[in-house]
């Protein structure tokens, strides 16, 4: 028989495991029925098992172990995959339209770690439904760009639930050291922005005011629950409903466009950060002016004054 | 179909999805399959050969029985044998969180904001997460989506009013090709009559758009739309500015050249700039956190920039 590949390994690794009576199967059993590990060496087939079973769980393969002497794994333990982790909720029924949603969110990433763990997902996904011949969503192309170096190294510590280090920069503060526990990442307003855990509180994070490496640490035990996770992006939201500006744009200006303003010249809006509101305004220049909060107009004032001395 | 060479894990996961499929649905020509995931068909041949190769060798068990005469012929269709295998696992964690995230930012384009399905698909995947909330009114961008939506179903070009970013209006007739939303902006990728190029164009700086009844011209359809949507630029001058961490993006906007350094706790690089004139507004709304170091006539361009809005009254209280 010709060499297996590492995805027939796999694959067949997976379906033994399957196949296994409910007391699951040992090592040796395991390594006499996949090909690959035939094949191999006793250290390096060891090696491999190893690998696999980290492919498997990082891929969402309930892969468990079962020992009744130990708690860590030995040479008596034996490996089964629980049935829950193919069943799919029956509630998840994916039309033409939703697949398409799903295609489209899929292709948005342009970041070398995340767009192909969402295409996996979708290529899973599409074994659920049918796929659309419609052009109505093909004329789209949202691409959600992470270049932020801290994106890559949080983006993993997340997957693996390990905490991480980094200094961070509040608008116009020191630079402060922070260890938390890093749970989402989330754009909004245009802006990266990671909900974590910092001794036990849930805080928001804008990734581009990490301004040093981040440093992996060891895992985390996740005591947040989906709905606290939950309840922290609400208040996010909340927050931003309660920050209101008001500004004045002048006629026809390109601000007048951007901004949607209404006939007389005033619109209002919320905003999440009014650091980051401020750039957006600052943008526009002489055409905008902050009608309230007074702090807002204040920031951007400063920040024009900055410019100039910088540029003197 | 593009040619693709898969890596391991997701190969394996094209073949435990095939499974699902065929299972499912039954015989599937290798094209269909090919279409389906979005891969070639020599990929889907291994990942079919993946599944009929699979046996546990300890017990003589062959896990699915391929048929591998009408494999020959470009069909795909197995039954199970000893597999108890019949559909792909449920998502990962990772595989979640990167479609969760994308579905939360197709929540944020307006011509999104009332769909059920995208609503339901939300919260199946990821959970119920709340809208971004949008910072100005989106009636009028839905408006543009929607005309442009359509000129591009029918094939037809647009005129349109344009105020670039110095503030200079023209009309312009363009062949539109793709919509992008880059970050929290749209941008019409179209082919514009008087550059006789392919041109990014800002909806937000759109001031009007008709359909016209002129077709899209088949040359435009097959020119390459470049990724990145940088102005446009006809002389360009070379800058060199420093950013502190923060405001560092303002890199990712100019074309660069060369790479970055970093000096003490800055970046310092160089990058091509279109217009001198419109530089102002991109290192001001920084507020002091990007600097331009030369050449001189940009420096002295930024410093007008901010000369300028700060000689306007900024609030009420600095009106007379």
């Amino acid at each position: 028989m010709a060499k297996q590949s590492p995805a027939q390994r796999l694959f067949t690794l997976t379906c033994c495991l399957l196949a296994a009576p409910k007391l699951g199967l040992s090592k040796q059993e395991i390594f006499n029925s996949v090909q690959a590990y035939v094949d191999s060496s006793s250290d390096a087939r060891e090696k491999m098992f190893d690998r696999d079973k980290t492919i498997l769980r990082e891929m969402g393969v309930g892969l468990e172990v079962l020992d009744f002497d130990a708690y860590e794994e030995t040479e008596a333990s034996r490996y089964r995959i629980s049935k829950g982790s193919f069943e799919w909720p029956a509630e998840l029924i994916l039309n033409s339209q939703k697949l398409q949603l799903l295609e489209l969110a899929a292709r948005a990433w342009n970041n070398r770690i995340m767009a192909p763990v969402a295409q996996s997902g979708l290529t899973r996904l599409k074994t659920l439904g049918v796929m659309p011949g419609s052009r109505e969503l093909a004329i789209f192309t949202p691409r959600l760009i992470a270049r932020h170096q801290s994106f890559d190294p949080l983006a993993k510590a997340i997957s693996l639930q390990r905490s991480v280090s980094f200094m961070y920069r509040k608008a116009e503060g020191e630079a402060s050291s922070r260890t938390v526990d890093p749970l989402k990442l989330r754009f909004l307003e245009g802006q990266w922005v990671l909900l974590a855990s910092e001794s036990g509180v849930l805080k928001n994070y804008l990734l581009r005011r990490i301004v040093s490496e981040v440093i992996t640490l060891q895992p985390y035990e996740s005591a947040v629950t989906g709905q606290q996770l939950a309840s922290a992006e609400q208040e996010l939201q909340e927050h931003v409903l309660s920050q209101t500006a008001v500004i004045q744009v002048m006629t026809d200006s390109e601000a007048w466009w951007h901004f949607s303003v209404s006939d007389a010249g005033v619109a209002t809006m919320n905003y999440m950060d009014e650091a980051l509101l401020a750039e957006d305004l600052m943008e526009f220049g002489s055409e905008v002016r902050v009608i309230e909060p007074a702090s807002l107009a204040a920031r951007v004032r400063l920040g024009f004054e900055k410019v100039v001395s910088s540029h003197a | 179909m593009p040619k693709q060479e898969l890596d391991a894990e997701e190969q394996f996961n094209l073949a435990l999805s095939i499974v699902g499929l065929v299972l499912r649905d039954g015989q599937h020509s290798v094209s269909e399959l090919a279409t389906h995931f979005g891969f070639s068909e020599s990929t889907i041949r291994k990942a079919v050969l993946t599944i009929g190769d699979s046996e546990d060798v300890g017990n003589f068990r062959t896990h699915f029985y391929l048929d591998d005469e009408l494999l020959e012929k470009g069909e795909v269709d197995f039954t199970q044998a000893a597999a108890e295998l019949h559909e792909p696992p449920v998502l990962s964690q990772r595989q979640v969180a990167a479609l969760a995230t994308g579905l939360d930012y197709l929540a944020s384009l307006p011509q999104f904001e009332a769909s059920t399905e995208l609503s339901e698909l939300r919260l199946a995947i990821g959970g119920a997460t709340p809208n971004g909330v949008a910072r100005v009114s989106r009636t009028r961008e839905l408006g543009l989506l929607t005309t442009l939506q359509q000129a591009l179903l029918d094939g037809l070009a647009i005129t349109c009013e344009y105020q670039n970013q110095l503030g200079e209006r023209s009309k312009r007739t363009i062949d539109p090709l793709r919509i992008d939303f880059i970050a929290d902006k749209h941008y019409l990728r179209g082919f514009c009559h008087k550059n006789q190029a392919i041109r990014s164009f800002r909806l937000d700086r759109m001031v009007s758009v008709e359909i016209t009844d002129l077709a899209i011209s088949e040359s435009a359809l097959t020119l390459p739309i470049p990724d990145e949507v940088f102005g446009e630029v006809s002389s360009e001058t070379l800058v060199k500015i420093s950013a502190q961490p923060e405001a560092s993006e303002i890199f990712w906007n100019f074309p660069s050249v060369g790479q970055l350094s970093q000096v003490d706790d800055q970046f310092v690089g160089e990058i091509m700039v279109g217009s001198l004139k419109s530089l102002g507004r991109h290192v001001a709304r920084y507020g002091g956190l990007v600097r331009v170091i030369s050449p001189q006539s940009a420096v002295d361009s930024v410093r007008q920039f901010a000369e300028s809005a700060l000689s306007t009254p900024q609030s009420p209280g600095d009106e007379d």
